[in-house]
């Protein structure tokens, strides 16, 4: 999977300052191409800042991140993102949402739809096509989310805890289908979680980050076969990885609740 | 059967006090010459719409139709020169703050000025002809639908702008394809206002300053005592603001279909 020419991903020395609140700090970040890469850390440690400067949402205060070589200057279809709230235009049918990349790149409308019909079928939505965002469910809206994603080709998916809001039973539902979609296609993915056992299930590389500010602690190869599916969430090396990384998150968890509370204690101070 | 019973509870009240103004009426409690009973005003009405006139020079026979006519027009004309100017102005507005921040200061101060205290400038400007109502009743529309149009396109969720941006949409894209789908709502409730405001003017404006329409037979009626023509034309005003909302409330549903639609 790994030892390709050009890193599907390199993030050198990224700094972001939000005012005074330094969010990440020196982070350092290589994912191979085909790499499926996982973000884990606590709330707040500024996954999803890292997640948006990628984008070519937010500027880096300093330092730079580059997407096959070629530095993130703005958004652009080369970089997906499958938002948590799935974001969908609700005044757009489902194939509509699906369509709007190659639409707006000026490719005929029947083409895109096409392969808009071939991508709702690989992800369960066939005859969905004339739904609103809102006559679906949450789960079908991060399907959707997907197809829309996919008809990109991009070179980076970016996902923003795409399942955080749905329930445990659509959420594994889910990871199985992410897992199937791409293990058949194999592109780059930058999957931001806070889910140990997603993190795990899914990852070939799982990245914890630090309490703010956000920094890079460690570094796991997942080294579990794929094609992989449920039954692995029992499996003896799972668990083992769970218990390092768990251990991992809880500390930064502490340390983020020590924050917490020394800025209180400052406040009332 | 629901229908039907939320019909009746809704027209009880109304026809009570028709029956009671009625009764007064014939119990000779109020003078017909300024409170005429209903049957007067309809009979008043039906002579207005479907007379013939005869040699004599009342207005009031047969002239209803043009009359109520005159008045549509002018809405209609005024109203869209409303939305002409105020969609695209109140998109832009809330789509750039450079924009905003040239245009809304004056439209902020312009806007505390009723429309009735443009009428002296109206007619001095356009004098006693049609453009003077015009220009009233496009300017009382104006406002109500360049703020709501502004505050629509203000109020794009960011992940869905990110959305459209990640997905490659140029900037003309971005406003044409989602700021202003996003908007559409808002602009609505605009126009609705809007038209509301139209309606209220093109009265104003006939009273004053032109010499046909519902707006002017009301005043010229009220002159010459016939309180049974000015309820009647008072009547008409309420109908014909109601039908105009109703042709903007069905417009509005099939835009904005998608709001509506079943979930």
């Amino acid at each position: 999977m790994s030892g390709a020419a050009t890193p599907g991903v390199v993030v050198s020395g990224v700094r972001k300052q939000f005012g005074s609140v330094t969010a990440l700090d020196g982070i350092d970040l290589t994912i191979a191409e085909g790499e499926f890469a996982c973000l884990l850390g606590p709330s707040g440690c500024g996954k999803s800042t890292l997640l948006n400067i990628l984008a070519g949402f937010e500027a880096t205060t300093a330092g730079e991140a580059r997407v096959r070589g070629e530095a993130v200057e703005r958004p652009g279809p080369d970089r997906a993102v499958v938002f948590q709230e799935a974001a969908l235009f609700p005044w757009a049918s489902v194939i509509d949402n699906v369509t709007f990349g190659p639409r707006m790149a000026g490719r005929p409308r029947r083409e895109a739809e096409d392969e808009a019909r071939r991508l709702l079928d690989l992800v369960g939505l066939a005859g969905f096509e004339k739904h609103l965002p809102d006559q679906l469910s949450g789960g079908m809206k991060q399907r959707v989310g997907i197809a829309r994603a996919l008809i990109l080709k991009p070179k980076l998916f970016l996902m923003d805890e795409p399942f955080g809001a749905l329930d445990a039973q659509t959420r594994m539902q889910m990871q199985e289908l992410l897992l199937g979609v791409w293990e058949a296609s194999r592109g780059t993915v930058l999957f931001i979680t806070h889910d140990i056992d997603e993190a795990i299930f899914l990852a070939d590389t799982v990245h914890v980050m630090t309490a703010r500010p956000g920094r890079l602690r460690s570094r796991t190869v997942i080294d579990l076969p794929r094609p992989r599916d449920l039954d692995v969430l029992t499996a003896p090396a799972f668990a083992a990885y769970k218990h390092d990384l768990l251990a991992q998150i809880r500390e930064e968890a502490g340390r983020a609740q020590s924050q917490i509370a020394a800025a209180e204690k400052a406040h009332v101070g | 059967m629901t229908i039907i019973s939320r019909a009746l509870h809704a027209l009880a009240l109304p026809v009570l006090l028709l029956a009671v103004w009625e009764a007064a009426g014939r119990a000779g409690l109020v003078p017909p010459g300024i409170l005429p009973a209903p049957s007067q005003v309809f009979a008043a009405w039906n002579r207005w719409a479907f007379g013939t006139p005869a040699f004599g020079l009342n207005p009031y026979i047969g002239t209803w139709g043009e009359t109520v006519l005159f008045s549509m027009d002018r809405v209609f004309r005024g109203f869209a020169c409303a939305v002409l100017v105020g969609v695209p102005l109140g998109v832009l507005i809330g789509w750039s703050r450079f924009v905003a921040r040239s245009i809304d200061p004056l439209i902020q101060g312009l806007r505390p000025i009723p429309i009735t205290a443009w009428l002296p400038f109206a007619i001095a400007v356009f004098g006693i002809r049609d453009a003077g109502a015009i220009f009233l009743i496009g300017l009382g529309a104006f406002f109500p639908i360049v703020v709501n149009s502004a505050a629509g396109a203000r109020d794009c969720p960011k992940n869905l702008v990110r959305a459209a941006l990640m997905m490659g949409a140029t900037q003309r894209q971005l406003l044409l394809r989602v700021v202003v789908p996003n908007a559409a709502p808002n602009i609505f409730v605009g126009m609705r206002l809007g038209m509301g405001i139209a309606w209220t003017a093109v009265i104003v404006a006939e009273i004053v300053a032109v010499k046909s329409g519902l707006g002017y037979v009301l005043w010229d009626a009220y002159y010459v005592g016939r309180m049974d023509v000015v309820i009647a034309d008072m009547i008409s005003i309420g109908v014909f603001g109601f039908l105009s909302d109703q042709v903007l409330v069905a417009i509005g549903h099939r835009v904005l279909a998608w709001k509506f639609a079943p979930r």
